[in-house]
């Protein structure tokens, strides 16, 4: 087992700041807080070699329950282990087998060459020159590191810097990869070599990943299994192909007309909004078909365009929060 | 110790990089030298009788004085480090390698220092002593005196800015205390105004503080006014300093590093 973790909980202590100069001698002599817990009683195990993706809205507690991962925050209560060592309480043993890819922030310094970054870390991890130029070459391969390896990352762009900072979090050849929302803000070029990316280094190497992301697209091209966290805690935990026929079932058809039209009906379809010549329409993927709206609706108006769109992971997890979709399934995994 | 090397190194590329940055900086440390130079053959001739040391002595003085400056430099020190990666938030990616963070940065500071060392401080030495009188040490001794001490005088350094730059995790922003600390740093080390020339009450409020041990000991080492015993304690109080701002400096990040650990960076 590569990660376990039972009932965790992360609570913050936040100070209630009261206005006004009265209210500043208060919180100075006596504070007062809430107490907010992030994680809240979450239970998981992932096996070694699996590609994981774990989502939830902002503020779910997905970077809490990370950082509690990687061993820069303390469980209120819980536990947790990644290849049998706390993270929290063995912080440096800790670091030598995990990597790490924040997409907002980078373990690159900032004025000198991807590189010159590079050797840095061979030394702060004691890589040997061996592993050290298989592994680059690998890269030089999969990232076309040599690409920009001089440049400084301040002048990257972000694609580049993303395929350099997987570069530095894989250097020394960790056995878990935490990455937070790595394609965020990359073009759909670069999105595909990075997703490309992580799939051949979890298979080839048997990496375990966690992956956070808000891309739908990310979980689908990697993962397997998904976790879904909403308020701290697991609402989800399960497969992938089962989340999609479960939850996906609901789509979205945008037409655009040659004209303004009033609102009408279309059999097996909800008409969820208009906008200036554009008309959505929600329908049900075992009701009906694209193709039976778009005749249904093409035989009384013309269309200029039209376009079908999938569910976003958010609004899933909305609904599944919301206990609209709850099924029989999601007890399972 | 690997790590020192790998750091020294990149500092010597970097600085490859900003050659233009390099020279600036070898103009300005010269502008400084020439002003302390000329103010103190200013005052010598004025009044000659009234200092304690000769004129020679004062110029080595105040000239290593200024040139230590390029190894003390207080914008690469690891406050300003912290400082930066806090105000980008990126100090939790420090805390994911499997380093000491205090050793970290040490690693980071004593490395760029060894270059500057190398490639600032000694030039401008020898440039010095080629333009404004600057001397060698009279014995032999006073030079590794002088030695022993500025590395004692680079931990206590060290030790304090690190200090600051907890300071910065706490506060996020240092810029305005920086400067304070600066001001301070420079005037009551003896950098400028060797601290002899100070009124007693000062000086003696001077003495129990590490800053003394910066500039104004291993100078006054380098030019012969502390010797024998003087010269021996000074250096001996020095690594108390060391001792002393090292661990309190552990303390404190520990204490910030568990807090941390509990609130969130």
């Amino acid at each position: 087992m590569m990660i376990k973790v039972e009932n965790l909980v992360k609570e913050y202590k936040l100070q209630n700041r009261k206005e006004g100069l009265k209210g500043t001698i208060a919180n100075l002599f006596n504070p007062s807080f809430t107490v907010k817990r992030a994680v809240d009683d979450l239970s998981f195990e992932i096996k070694e070699g699996e590609l994981v993706g774990y989502i939830g809205p902002n503020g779910a507690g997905k970077s809490t329950s990370i950082k509690m991962l990687t061993g820069i925050l303390t469980p209120t209560s819980g536990t947790v282990e990644v290849n049998g060592i706390v993270p929290y309480k063995n912080r440096k043993a800790n670091a030598q087998h995990i990597g790490v890819v924040f997409g907002q922030k980078t373990q690159l310094w900032w004025d000198v060459p991807v590189i010159d970054s590079l050797v840095l870390l061979k030394d702060i991890y004691k890589i040997s020159d061996a592993q050290y130029k298989k592994n680059l070459n690998l890269f030089n391969d999969l990232l076309e590191l040599h690409e920009f390896q001089n440049t400084p990352v301040r002048q990257l762009s972000l694609g580049q810097r993303m395929r350099a900072d997987l570069a530095a979090a894989l250097l020394h050849n960790p056995r878990m990869l935490y990455l937070d929302e790595p394609t965020i803000g990359v073009d759909i070029v670069a999105k595909e070599k990075l997703r490309n990316f992580i799939k051949e280094i979890n298979q080839d190497q048997k990496i375990t990943v966690i992956l956070t992301t808000h891309d739908m697209g990310d979980i689908e091209k990697l993962c397997n299994r998904m976790m879904i966290i909403d308020h701290g805690k697991m609402i989800y935990d399960g497969n992938v192909d089962q989340i999609r026929r479960t939850f996906g079932m609901e789509r979205m058809l945008v037409v655009e007309f040659e004209e303004e039209l009033a609102d009408f009906e279309v059999p097996n379809t909800k008409h969820i909004r208009s906008e200036g010549k554009r008309k959505w329409f929600q329908f049900h993927r075992l009701q009906t078909t694209p193709s039976e709206i778009i005749t249904a609706i093409s035989s009384r108006y013309s269309i200029v365009d039209l376009e079908v769109v999938e569910p976003e992971i958010e609004e899933m997890v909305r609904n599944i929060y919301n206990g609209e979709l709850v099924s029989e399934e999601v007890s399972e995994g | 110790m690997r790590l020192f090397w790998s750091f020294a190194r990149q500092s010597f590329q970097s600085r490859a990089m900003y050659r233009f940055d390099f020279w600036m900086e070898i103009i300005s440390v010269f502008f400084s030298i020439y002003a302390v130079y000329w103010i103190w053959n200013t005052l010598f001739a004025q009044s000659p009788g009234s200092f304690e040391i000769s004129l020679a002595q004062m110029t080595t003085y105040a000239v290593l004085g200024m040139a230590m400056e390029t190894i003390f430099l207080p914008w690469i020190g690891p406050q300003v480090y912290i400082s930066e990666q806090m105000k980008h938030g990126l100090l939790e990616m420090d805390l994911m390698k499997p380093v000491d963070f205090q050793f970290h940065l040490f690693a980071r500071n004593a490395g760029e220092t060894f270059f500057r060392f190398f490639l600032l401080f000694i030039p401008t030495l020898l440039v010095s002593a080629y333009f404004f009188d600057f001397k060698l040490p009279a014995t032999f001794l006073d030079g590794a005196y002088f030695l022993v001490s500025v590395f004692f005088a680079y931990m206590i350094l060290f030790g304090l800015n690190f200090l600051m730059g907890m300071i910065s995790i706490v506060t996020i922003n240092i810029e305005s205390i920086s400067w304070a600390y600066q001001g301070v740093l420079r005037f009551l080390s003896g950098q400028v105004v060797p601290l002899w020339m100070f009124p007693a009450s000062i000086a003696g409020v001077l003495a129990v503080l590490p800053f003394q041990s910066i500039y104004y000991v291993p100078i006054s080492l380098y030019i012969g006014e502390l010797q024998g015993v003087d010269a021996v304690r000074a250096i001996a109080i020095q690594a108390v300093w060391v001792v002393v701002l090292m661990g309190l400096g552990r303390f404190v990040w520990s204490r910030i590093y568990s807090k941390m650990m509990v609130q969130g960076g």
